[in-house]
C-alpha cells in the first residue's frame, strides 16, 4: 500500500514538474537531444531514490532539479574525457541547427546570446528566470549561496543583454 | 513575489521572453517518462539520517538496560548488614599476637575473641564501634550498654552523647570485671552492625610475680632490721638501723601499693564503645532500590568513561575524516564549476 502511494506520488510529481526539469536541461546542455535523454536519466533515477526524498527538505523540483544538474554534470564528466581522449573540442561539435533550442518564440539574437553564455550562467537562468524558482531554491541546487546565486544571475543577464545588443547591431 | 520582479528593470524584457519562450517537453519524452517502471527492491532501505538516531536510541537504551539489569543482580546479593560491613573502612580480623584489630561480622567471632585467660592476672583492652539505626535507637542503646555494665558489676568512667540533628554519635569507656567482659561484649555486638573492633590483652602475671617476689625481698630485710635493733648495739649503730629500716619499710609499702594497682588493672577490662548512626552513603545502600540506584549509576558511570575514552581515540580520526570529505565536496564544487564554464 505504501509502494502504491509512493509510485503515484512520484507518477504525479513527474506530471507536474516534467517540463521544468527538461527545460532547465535544455538550457544547461544547448541540445535538445541530449536533454531529452538526460530528462529521462533523471526521472529515471528519481524513480529509483524516490523512497529517499524527504518533502521537509524541500520542494519536489528542487530535488528533481538537483538531481537533473548532477546527471548532467556526469554526462559533461563523460563527454569532457570522450573529447579528450579523440583530442576534440566541444566547440567544434557544436551542430548548427536551424531550429530554436531554448525555446519556440525566441528572438534569434537572444538564441545565439544564450549559446554564447556558458553552462554555469546559462543554468542560474534557467532556474530563476525560466523556472521562477527563489533564490533559496536556486541556491539548493546550485550548490552556493543565495548571495552567490544573486550574483552570478546578475552577470549572466549583463552578458546576456550586452551580447543581444551586439547581435542587434550586427 | 516572483523571481521576475526581483530582476532589475534593465532585464525585465529580457526576461519576460525567456520566460515566454519555455521549451516544453515532447510528447515522446512524455510518453518514456509515463513508462518508467519501478525498480524492484531486494531489501528495505533504511535512510541514514534515520538510522544514525536509531542505533543511538537503540544503544542507549541498551547501556541503560545493562545498568539496570547489574543493579539489580547486585542489590539481591548479600543483606544490608554485611554490605554496611564491607563498606565501612575496616580490615580483616587478623589476629597478632594478643591484639585483633577488625571488624568480624559474625557475633560468634566476637564473643569467642580473645577470651581472657583463667588464673593468670591479665590487662584487657577492648574497643568497639558499632552502627545503630538512627538517633532514637542510638540513645537507647547507650543507656542499655550502662546498664548491662552495671549489671555485670563494672562502672562507666566515661560517657560522651552527641546526636546535633538526625545523625550522632555516643562513646562510652566501661570498666567491666575481666571475668564477665565476653558477656559484655556480646551483648553489645547485638546493638547494631560492627564496624570495627580492637581487643589487646598484656599479660600482667609475671610482673605481679615479680612485684610479690620484690615485697617478699623487702619484708625479709625489715625483719632482719627489727631483729638487730632488738639487739645490743651502739647508738650510732642503732640510729643507722633505724634509718635504714624506715627506708625499707617505704620501699616495702610503695611495692604493695604498686602490686595492688597490678591486681586492680587484671580486675577490670578497660571497653571503648563507640555507636553511630549511619552515614548518607550507609544509608543510601540500606534499601535494595537505594542499591539498584547506586549501582546502576556506577555501571552508567563506567559507561560513559568508556565512551568518553572511545571519543578521544576515535575523535582526531572521524576529524580527518570529516576533513577529507569537506576537502574532496570542495575539490569536487570547484571540478564542476571549471566543466560548466567550459561547456
Amino acid at each position: 500500500m505504501k509502494a502504491k502511494t509512493s509510485a503515484e506520488g512520484f507518477a504525479e510529481a513527474a506530471k507536474r514538474h516534467l517540463d521544468d526539469v527538461h527545460a532547465f536541461l535544455v538550457y544547461l546542455t544547448r541540445d535538445r537531444a541530449v536533454a531529452e535523454d538526460l530528462t529521462a536519466e533523471t526521472f529515471a533515477r528519481a524513480l529509483e531514490r524516490w523512497h529517499r526524498y524527504d518533502p521537509r527538505r524541500g520542494e519536489p523540483r528542487t530535488w528533481l532539479c538537483q538531481l537533473a544538474r548532477s546527471t548532467a554534470l556526469d554526462h559533461f564528466r563523460a563527454e569532457d574525457r570522450r573529447r579528450r581522449r579523440e583530442g576534440r573540442y566541444a566547440v567544434a561539435e557544436l551542430r548548427e541547427s536551424a531550429e530554436p533550442v531554448f525555446g519556440e518564440g525566441l528572438s534569434p539574437a537572444l538564441e545565439r546570446a544564450l549559446a554564447q553564455l556558458s553552462a554555469a550562467e546559462r543554468e542560474v537562468v534557467a532556474l530563476r528566470i525560466v523556472l521562477e524558482l527563489d533564490g533559496e531554491g536556486a541556491a539548493s541546487v546550485l550548490g552556493i549561496s543565495t548571495t552567490a546565486c544573486s550574483t552570478r544571475l546578475s552577470r549572466a543577464l549583463a552578458k546576456l543583454e550586452k551580447e543581444v545588443s551586439a547581435g542587434v547591431a550586427a | 513575489m516572483s523571481p521576475l520582479e526581483l530582476v532589475d528593470d534593465r532585464f525585465e524584457q529580457l526576461a519576460s521572453e525567456l520566460k515566454a519562450a519555455t521549451p516544453r517537453a515532447s510528447i515522446e519524452l512524455r510518453e518514456r517518462i509515463e513508462s518508467l517502471t519501478p525498480p524492484s527492491r531486494r531489501r528495505p532501505a533504511v535512510p541514514l539520517r534515520r538510522l544514525v538516531p536509531a542505533v543511538g536510541l537503540a544503544a542507549l537504551a541498551g547501556s541503560l538496560g545493562v545498568a539496570a539489569v547489574i543493579g539489580v543482580v547486585n542489590s539481591g546479593s548479600g543483606d544490608a548488614s554485611k554490605r554496611g560491613a564491607v563498606r565501612s573502612d575496616v580490615a580483616a580480623l587478623t589476629p597478632e599476637g594478643s591484639s585483633i584489630h577488625g571488624a568480624p561480622p559474625q557475633r560468634a567471632t566476637l564473643e569467642d575473641s580473645l577470651p581472657p585467660a583463667q588464673g593468670r592476672l591479665q590487662q584487657y583492652d577492648a574497643s568497639l564501634t558499632l552502627r545503630v539505626q538512627d538517633a532514637d535507637r542510638l540513645s537507647a542503646r547507650t543507656q542499655q550498654a550502662m546498664r548491662v555494665t552495671r549489671s555485670l558489676g563494672g562502672y562507666v568512667a566515661s560517657a560522651s552523647f552527641d546526636v546535633p540533628g538526625r545523625k550522632g554519635t555516643s562513646t562510652l569507656m566501661l570498666r567491666i570485671p575481666i571475668g564477665r567482659v565476653q558477656r559484655a561484649l556480646a551483648a553489645f555486638a547485638g546493638y547494631g552492625t560492627l564496624l570495627s573492633q580492637k581487643i589487646s590483652v598484656q599479660d600482667l602475671q609475671q610482673r605481679a610475680d615479680a612485684q610479690t617476689s620484690r615485697i617478699g625481698t623487702l619484708r625479709r630485710a625489715v625483719a632482719a632490721l627489727q631483729t638487730q635493733l632488738r639487739g645490743s648495739v651502739s647508738t650510732a649503730q642503732r640510729k643507722r638501723l633505724e634509718r635504714l629500716l624506715s627506708i625499707e619499710r617505704s620501699r616495702l609499702a610503695a611495692q604493695q601499693k604498686t602490686l595492688g594497682a597490678t591486681v586492680r588493672r587484671a580486675e577490670l577490662a578497660r571497653v571503648g564503645l563507640t555507636l553511630v548512626t549511619p552515614t548518607a552513603k550507609a544509608n543510601a545502600a540500606s534499601g535494595r532500590f537505594d542499591r539498584t540506584l547506586d549501582d546502576a549509576g556506577s555501571v552508567l558511570a563506567r559507561e560513559l568513561e568508556i565512551l568518553l575514552y572511545a571519543l578521544v581515540v576515535v575523535g582526531p580520526l572521524l576529524a580527518l575524516g570529516g576533513a577529507a570529505v569537506a576537502l574532496g565536496r570542495a575539490q569536487r564544487q570547484r571540478s564542476d564549476r571549471q566543466l560548466l564554464e567550459r561547456v
